[in-house]
């Protein structure tokens, strides 16, 4: 077993403290929206569109509505809310026209699943069915608007921009330099197209909503399965017409979220029940099916880039157009496009670039957020373009990386500098390439010799980089409180679905307060009445916002306590020190108090007391960020950025294309490690994750534009039969100037780039460069047997040599 | 027919069919009247509110149900209640005991073999059933019995480590 | 799940059959691993379940030089792995066990489930093939053997009737120097479908069995393949041919698993494979 080699500077910053929920965890008393039950709690089902485009003839819940049991029947008759996180583009049920295969057509709630089932198998449609559209070309085409709409929808304006009488949900955009010039000076120009699938976050919990409409207020209680409370508290509002404070949103454990859970899903069904049902609370629970067919993914995207180099190996130019399928709504996918045009040149300088981003609307499953967003996507492109042209110039690819990654004061995409304390791409791709022994890229004739034996190994590596895709103004907040035992009750208003939130946080109040972090008192629960503000947890945002609001809230405490302390040591509290959970005299340490003894307000021996009970607060916002500018991108969208790299080496068998993945190294600037088990867990999910896109995963679409796999049976995650043999995390703290002890945050950063790195590599091993995920047996085998050096589409219909 | 060598009673109760089941769950016998229909995941958390064992698919594929019933790890959504009738059943509630977590328990909290925790009773039941049947399993067999259970997030190398850890422990301070 | 069923559980075979035959909608029960989900996705409306576990011939494992294995049809799959027997004496079949789901499936699934349920890409039906297995069925009008190769009828299909069912499995004492091997290829190491499954086996007269699941809408035994092997004689170049002719033998489909040309290409690779391994000749 490896013997964690990690050793921090801090007391408790840095250490490897047990996950503050894990006891709750292991003993089955966590309790997710999935395990909440309620007094008089009826239990929803959905009748989802069997069509990607069809129009709703008629529709009959008469033998629905007449079963026992059945409380409320509700169809897109029966309410015309609109709901979308930038964009409202989304009926909670459809009326007129579903537009993919999941639509909500109907919605039943009774006293039970099995009823509200059965009533759903009564409620009768009629459809007629229309050609749906079924890839982003017939998007662009425009034959048919999957909005018609799409002109009058409410949006952010100014960040997004959807294009009239088009399916284009936003066109984000941006160019700097003189592309032109580059291209037409430059010694080679490559263009290239790389694509993937869809692809499911795969919580274990699935989406679950409970929703209480008061029938004699506005008020609604939502306990939820969600990333976003306080989005939801707000979109919601927005949505129904109330104010926020008339929304109460609750937050129990969470059974993971990876992004799919950020914003809003089956809260407004689950609202528009309870109030048909007289009040009576209401449980909309996705089924696994559901969960892929309904709820939204990750976009299919494709990418289309041209670089221009010269023989010395610079990086001249980079023009990248990317065609997001965000299926039928624009949910989060907006924003997925969006970060592409100040992250979709990866880590390079290039003076010279240019992206266009288009979130696209057609007829699959809709699209949101999914860990890292936009990145792994990106990545893929990026990093297989790099490859392709270190090849084409005959460089090693660490080299070339090396003379083209950024470094302090050059600039990114979008314009900003980069300074000495936004962390180090260089150090990190040395890191990997390092410790997977490269040595250079196989030869023709090592390649063939290895092939005999029928297994054939390479290494390759990949750069990453990500920072929060965040509002320009994106806050968050903290508030403590000390309970009357010296321990601070702290509250976040973000959401610990596993990442780890809670105890990081902690370990930075502990470390602040001096105090142990057993002594800092933090739920999971999170309940928007009580709990302060947070945007989103999404985005590796926490550390990095959270962490400097604990710092805050820390300080504004240790005043309070001490000017309390002085008052009762009679002394300036400039003249007080802490440590240890005590208040003592810098100069004369026997004059001290314990945190208790202020914690509630200090008391005389006399009885008066003086102080109070203690409360801080912190607030932290993303600092001095922009909008971009919609034409050129140019602008500061970046908070910190996370740089990172892998390198893996792999074998593959020639004959059944099965991959096996040896190693992975991963190294991530992460400025400082805030709690290295914690970290080490987001490694090995993230690069699993990550693993399971790259060789695996993927949305199969049928000509009718139906999931095909809509099921565990065929839509497979990795099993533990599926991890690396080896996986080695690599931290580099090159501190973050305005970063909690310098900290970045890592969440997401494990998964980008997975697939880019593995698609490397099997080009060291076979020669081939493949443009398209999952790199799946079968598609390995297909194309390798098709003879080509480039595959661009691994379905066996665009492989016409195989025939 | 001989209708008395099926070990059920069926009986009307509120327009709806009920048979009369008693098993034992977690060291405790209990008796309730269910549907045929129920499976023994939704007797355990609807009946009994154990809500330790969870549903993630329904369909057997995942093992976020996984309890141990007479002796094997199986998966509870995709049995009957009504199947369990006489059987011993131990759920993710009956690992501690006196009060007192299980090592293995402890080893899945101090090698963070968790992140959201849904799927962590599964693995600690899979896990258990295993160590029961063979307290000295290779690699291989604890990756094979494993491998039923999905989790999204850990990447299981730190569940891994935390069963292997688990046996290291329970050879020395239990004498398995 | 919006069946209303009834549930019996008889213990012993005529009370299963007479009540089988007389209810509509009547559905066995014995691990339930694929019976449960057909209930729950409302592909089937089962107004009876007559779960078999109780009675008490079924739970049979037995092995003996006369008749040599009976696997009756409440044996679960897990029995299968872990015995020696099994292991020693039909590798092929042991190993395709071993394949089979998840282990906690295993705990559960039966033997006689998985052929009943009559999947094109059922794990052990190959290896029951090659070892010429006889399903031994009863039913109302009384008990009937049908060899494992004509049990199949179609995707999802059996010969079996209204009232019938499997009592076991038997397949015969495979002789001295008997050997075999199940390999299969799937979408990722950790439990899935097989994409194709193939069971290859020589026998102690040197004669070769093979077969095959996922590629055709029943598992096949692909006897005349066997034939022109036999009549080559198996040696490398002869499994080198083999592995072309196989693609002439099975008619696989593209689905959301696999293409049909991946299928042919992993049949030929499995095969291959399986009788070089055989002949001690591993790639």
């Amino acid at each position: 077993m490896e013997e964690k080699k990690y050793r921090s500077k801090y007391k408790h910053v840095g250490q490897p403290y047990d996950r503050k929920d894990a006891q709750e965890k292991v003993t089955g008393q966590a309790i997710y929206a999935y395990d909440l039950e309620f007094p008089g709690m009826l239990h929803a089902r959905c009748l989802l569109s069997p069509y990607a485009r069809a129009r709703i003839v008629s529709i009959d819940t008469s033998a629905a509505k007449a079963l026992p049991g059945v409380r409320a029947v509700l169809t897109g008759e029966d309410s015309d809310i609109l709901v979308g996180l930038y964009m409202q583009d989304k009926r909670v049920l459809s009326k007129g026209e579903t537009r993919y295969h999941g639509d909500v057509v109907a919605a039943v709630a009774a006293e039970d699943e099995e009823t509200a089932e059965h009533a759903v198998s009564l409620i009768k449609v009629e459809y007629e069915p229309l050609v749906p559209v079924h890839d982003v070309d017939e998007a662009l085409e425009g034959k048919t608007l999957v909005h018609e709409d799409i002109n009058d929808l409410k949006h952010y304006v100014g960040v997004f921009f959807p294009q009239k009488d088009s399916n284009i949900a936003s066109w984000n955009k941006s160019k700097k330099g003189d592309l032109e010039t580059a291209f037409s000076e430059s010694d080679l120009v490559v263009e290239n197209e790389f694509s993937l699938p869809a692809v499911a976050h795969v919580p274990m919990e699935t989406h679950v909503a409970i929703v209480q409409a008061d029938p004699y207020s506005n008020k609604l209680k939502i306990w939820t399965s969600a990333q976003s409370p306080f989005a939801i508290r707000q979109i919601m509002a927005d949505s129904f017409g109330i104010s926020e404070t008339d929304v109460e949103v609750h937050i129990p454990y969470v059974g993971g979220g990876f992004g799919g859970k950020a914003g809003i899903h089956l809260e407004p069904l689950a609202t528009l029940l309870s109030k048909a049902a007289g009040g009576a609370p209401v449980k909309v629970r996705a089924t696994r099916e559901q969960e892929f067919n309904q709820l939204p993914t990750r976009a299919g995207m494709r990418g289309r880039i041209k670089t221009s180099v010269n023989n010395d190996g610079t990086i001249t130019g980079m023009q990248a157009t990317y065609d997001w399928d965000s299926g039928a709504y624009a949910d989060y996918g907006v924003n997925v496009g969006k970060t592409a045009v100040y992250s979709g040149i990866g880590p390079y300088r290039v003076e010279n670039a240019s992206i266009d981003s288009k979130t696209i609307y057609t007829n699959k499953v809709f699209s949101t957020a999914y860990r890292g967003f936009g990145h792994l996507e990106t990545h893929w492109t990026i990093e297989r373009q790099i490859d392709i042209l270190s090849q084409k110039l005959g460089i090693d690819p660490y080299e070339f990386r090396m003379k083209n990654l950024l470094e302090p004061g050059d600039k990114t995409m979008s314009g900003e500098v980069l300074t000495v304390s936004s962390g180090s791409p260089k150090d990190c791709l040395t890191a990997v390439v390092k410790e997977i022994g490269w040595t250079g890229r196989k030869s023709e004739e090592e390649r063939e010799e290895e092939w005999k034996t029928g297994k054939v190994r390479g290494k390759g590596f990949a750069m990453l980089q990500k920072a929060p895709a965040m509002p320009a103004n994106t806050a968050t907040s903290v508030i403590m409180q000390m309970n009357g035992d010296g321990h601070v009750k702290m509250m976040i208003g973000a959401v610990d679905f596993g990442q780890g939130a809670i105890t990081a946080l902690a370990q930075i109040a502990a470390q602040e307060l001096d105090i142990p972090i057993e002594h800092i008192e933090i739920s999971a629960e999170i309940d928007t009445r009580a709990n302060p503000y947070d945007w989103n947890t999404v985005a590796s945002k926490l550390i990095f916002l959270g962490g400097n609001a604990v710092i805050k809230a820390s300080h504004e405490m240790l005043r309070k306590m001490k000017d309390v302390a002085g008052q009762a040591l009679r002394t300036d509290p400039e003249n007080l020190l802490h440590a240890n959970g005590e208040i003592y005299h810098r100069h004369d340490p026997t004059r001290r108090l314990t945190y208790k003894d202020v914690a509630l307000g200090y008391m005389y021996p006399n009885g008066t007391g003086i102080g109070g009970p203690l409360i801080a607060s912190g607030s932290s916002m993303a600092d001095g960020l922009t909008n971009l500018h919609p034409e050129t991108g140019q602008g500061n969208p970046a908070a910190v950025w996370t740089f990172g790299a892998h390198a893996v080496e792999i074998e593959v068998d020639v004959e059944t294309g099965n991959v096996t993945v040896l190693k992975v190294a991963s190294a991530f600037d992460i400025g400082q490690v805030i709690n290295e088990k914690l970290v080490y867990g987001q490694i090995c999910g993230g690069v699993l994750q990550g693993l399971g896109s790259a060789v695996l995963e993927g949305y199969k679409f049928n000509s009718d534009v139906q999931l095909m796999n809509p099921s565990f049976t065929d839509n497979k995650i990795p099993t533990m039969k599926d991890i690396p043999l080896e996986i080695v995390p690599i931290y580099i703290e090159n501190p973050q100037h305005n970063g909690p002890y310098g900290a970045r945050g890592v969440g997401e950063h494990p998964m980008i780039s997975v697939p880019s790195a593995i698609g490397n590599a099997v080009y060291d091993a076979l020669g081939i460069n493949f443009h398209v995920l999952p790199l799946s047996p079968e598609a390995l085998v297909l194309g390798i047997q098709s003879g080509k050096k480039s595959i661009l589409c691994t379905d066996v219909d665009c492989l016409p040599g195989l025939h | 027919m001989d209708k008395d060598c099926s070990m059920y009673i069926e009986h009307v109760e509120s327009g709806k069919r009920k048979v009369t089941l008693s098993l034992t769950v977690n060291d405790r016998l209990v008796v309730r009247d269910v549907d045929p229909q129920m499976t023994l995941l939704h007797f355990l958390r609807d009946e009994l509110k154990l809500f330790g064992t969870k549903e993630a698919c329904g369909e057997g594929e995942c093992g976020a149900c996984t309890v141990i019933m007479n002796g094997k790890a199986v998966t509870s959504c995709i049995i009957l209640a009504i199947e369990a009738e006489g059987a011993q059943i131990t759920t993710v509630e009956g690992l501690a005991k006196d009060g007192k977590l299980s090592i293995l328990q402890e080893e899945f909290v101090s090698q963070d073999a968790l992140q959201c925790g849904f799927c962590t009773p599964g693995f600690l039941m899979s896990t258990r059933a295993l160590l029961d049947s063979n307290a000295d399993p290779s690699d291989e067999e604890i990756i094979e019995t494993l491998s039923g259970n999905l989790c999204r997030c850990t990447g299981y190398i730190p569940i891994l480590n935390a069963v292997k850890r688990t046996i290291e422990r329970e050879r020395k301070e239990l004498g398995r | 799940m919006i069946s209303r069923f009834q549930y019996f559980k008889p213990h012993n075979l005529s009370d299963a059959v007479q009540y089988l035959e007389k209810e509509d909608n009547s559905y066995v029960l014995a691990g339930g691993t694929d019976l449960m989900i057909l209930l729950r996705r409302n592909l089937i409306n089962a107004e009876h379940i007559v779960d078999i576990k109780a009675i008490p011939e079924l739970s049979a494992l037995e092995y003996s030089n006369s008749t040599g294995l009976t696997i009756g049809a409440g044996v679960v799959v897990n029995r299968l792995v872990d015995s020696e027997i099994v292991k020693t004496n039909y590798p092929a079949l042991q190993q395709a066990a071993a394949s089979l789901a998840s282990f906690q499936l295993r705990n559960r699934a039966t033997a006689v489930g998985n052929i009943c349920n009559a999947s094109p890409g059922a794990d052990l039906p190959p290896s029951l093939l090659v070892y010429d297995a006889l399903v031994n069925i009863t039913g109302p009008h009384g008990d009937r053997q049908v060899p494992v190769d004509q049990f199949f009828t179609g995707v999802k299909r059996t010969v079996l009737q209204r009232g019938e069912l499997v009592v076991s499995l038997q397949l015969p004492e495979p002789g001295e120097g008997d050997r075999s091997i199940y390999l299969r290829q799937t979408r990722l190491r950790g439990h899935d479908l097989a994409t194709v499954g193939v069971a290859s086996r020589i026998k102690p007269n040197g004669k070769v069995a093979i077969g095959i699941c996922a590629v055709a809408p029943t598992p096949l035994r692909l006897f005349a393949l066997e034939d022109k092997i036999n009549e080559r004689g198996l040696n490398k170049e002869t499994i080198d041919w083999a592995g072309e002719e196989i693609n002439a033998h099975i008619r696989p489909i593209s689905d959301v698993r696999s293409s049909a040309l991946y299928r042919l290409q992993m049949a030929s690779v499995l095969l291959k494979r399986g009788l070089l391994n055989l002949i001690g000749e591993e790639e």
